[in-house]
């Protein structure tokens, strides 16, 4: 093991590290992070009302007696109103932490930044609607009057003695809420983000600014100093965006459009296969098992992949549409590892009934009552099963295996995809229960996993029984 | 006294906090079994398992590692 330990320290080690560390990675992770009162928010908004209004009405059927009870209305209105403030307009609120955390880790001006990411997204948004209107008439409209309205741009048909008035309308300053506002754009925002504030911050570096005098007061002078790299990223993201629009590639599809067409889309339709599943389970929990910090490390990676889709999930399930992806974030937490890396609730059951070791049996009631809420820090080390020879297997194999019923359950519609993100916190069976929006079928995943998770580690606990304890080696 | 568990960087992590000689809290090496450091510390140890860990999460191997620390008796 020790040959294994310096092998991953001198070769492995230094990458992790330039992934762990890598600023634009870090700045996206933080930036996902900065959601969460957001995210939370908007996810209990959605929760209340998956509880208050949706499975009431699955199962009594709509304007049964909970739905119309007035202070539960209340309640609903009021979700949605919190809702229209947080999951609704998720993208508008990533290009403003993302220009702030890309500028942070920059050390330029955060505000600045943010407002930089914000313009440079909006800019490139469709921003006006239009509307067709078509009215049928009684009668044939005559020759004169026909040509008076198709003049003003209406389009007229006669058949079967009747005329028919076909209108449309535009006018700018409309941007599309659902479209672009929420969690559908979110690859054009990372991308413009970075595009836009990293121009700003390294002109800033650079110090291509305004100069003011030692007199003028520090705000208006900081100001004045992000006008110019301002106004040149912003620039440089409208140069962008006008070249994208005159390639034969777009047409007349909206940049934001095409981005989320032939990158996102591609791109999280990869995430959905199992092979990236068990890949990214495999990997994270290699990585814990050798004292490195799995989440930190794929933290980008799973943030703006799984991430996107369960926010995506989240929009569709309040709107009443189709689930787009059957495999999120949420999914991970609420079935793959629950109790912690490893499924370690599972181990802490396996020890307290099998084990005849004084110290095994110390660390798994200690390691009981953080180990409901999915902490299971004081187990991994105290057990410890961090670089344990003897149970790196059912510490890897246990959530492999747990997440391959779990993604397959979910891909033959056993059991609903996650919906809502919860709180990495919450309790096992809760946390799937609530995840699903109430699916009484995550009950039983969550049962079958645990008795799977349980019967994994048995063996080796009962291994363990006649082995000196690994601090010892 | 304080323990810090980590399979990785114990060498580094021996030397980051052996070097902090600041008036708050010091930490002395004492010994190490299997993935747990021992080290003497002066002040409250509650106080020196926080210094520690801000001590090796601000450094960029830090950032990467899944360790503990906690205080013994």
């Amino acid at each position: 093991m020790n040959t294994i330990v310096n092998f991953i320290e001198k070769k492995f080690l230094p990458v992790a590290v330039v992934i762990g560390s890598q600023k634009h990675l870090l700045a996206l992770r933080d930036a996902f992070i900065n959601l969460m009162p957001l995210t939370m928010a908007g996810s209990f908004a959605v929760l209340l009302n998956a509880l208050l209004r949706d499975i009431p009405n699955t199962y009594l059927g709509t304007g049964n007696v909970i739905t119309t009870f007035p202070l539960v209305s209340w309640i609903i209105s009021l979700n949605g109103i919190v809702w229209g403030g947080t999951l609704a307009v998720m993208g508008i609120m990533l290009s403003i932490t993302l220009g702030y955390t890309i500028a942070k880790s920059y050390d330029v001006s955060k505000v600045a930044g943010a407002i930089v990411s914000l313009s440079a997204y909006l800019m490139g948004l469709p921003q006006s609607a239009s509307t067709t209107t078509t009215l049928t008439l009684s009668d044939v409209l005559p020759a004169n009057i026909a040509d008076m309205i198709q003049a003003s741009g209406a389009t007229i048909a006669t058949a079967d003695g009747v005329s028919t008035i076909t209108v449309t309308g535009s006018a700018w300053g409309f941007f599309n809420f659902s479209g672009y506002f929420g969690a559908a754009g979110m690859f054009t925002v990372i991308l413009f983000s970075f595009i836009s504030v990293i121009i700003f911050a390294k002109l800033m570096k650079k110090n291509i600014t305004i100069k003011l005098p030692e007199s003028v007061p520090p705000a208006v002078s900081r100001a004045f100093s992000a006008i110019i790299p301002g106004v040149i990223s912003l620039y440089g993201s409208a140069i962008i965006y006008f070249l994208l629009k005159q390639s034969w590639a777009l047409g007349s599809q909206p940049v934001s459009d095409w981005i989320t067409e032939h990158i996102q889309q591609p791109l999280l339709g990869i995430s959905q296969g199992y092979g990236s599943v068990f890949i990214i389970v495999l990997l994270v929990h290699l990585l814990w098992f050798f004292g490195l910090h799995g989440t930190n490390i794929m933290g980008a990676v799973l943030n703006s992949t799984y991430g996107v889709a369960q926010l995506q999930n989240l929009a569709a399930y309040e709107s009443g549409a189709e689930i787009p992806y059957k495999w999120v974030s949420g999914s991970f937490e609420a079935f793959v590892w629950p109790g912690g890396a490893g499924v370690t609730i599972a181990l802490i059951a396996s020890i307290l009934i099998f084990s005849k070791r004084a110290d095994y049996k110390m660390v798994g009631k200690l390691g009981l009552g953080p180990g409901l809420f999915n902490i299971n820090e004081p187990i991994m080390f105290g057990i410890p099963v961090v670089l344990n020879p003897l149970l790196i297997v059912p510490f890897i194999l246990a959530p492999l295996a747990t997440a391959t019923i779990s993604y397959f359950a979910t891909i033959w519609g056993l059991v609903s995809p996650v919906v809502i993100s919860v709180p990495w916190v919450m309790p096992v069976f809760l946390s799937g229960f609530l995840a699903t929006a109430g699916d009484w079928r995550s009950l039983v995943l969550t049962a079958v996993n645990m008795a799977v998770a349980f019967a994994i580690w048995v063996p080796f606990i009962i291994a363990a029984n006649g082995v000196d304890s690994p601090s010892d080696n | 006294m304080i323990t810090i568990s980590s399979p990785m960087q114990q060498d580094n992590i021996k030397e980051l906090l052996s070097n902090y000689k600041e008036d708050d809290v010091t930490f002395t090496f004492s010994k190490k079994e299997g993935i747990k450091l021992f080290f003497e510390v002066t002040g409250n140890p509650a106080d020196a398992v926080i210094k520690a860990k801000e001590l090796i999460k601000n450094t960029t191997w830090g950032k990467v590692l899944y360790f503990q620390a906690q205080v013994v008796s």
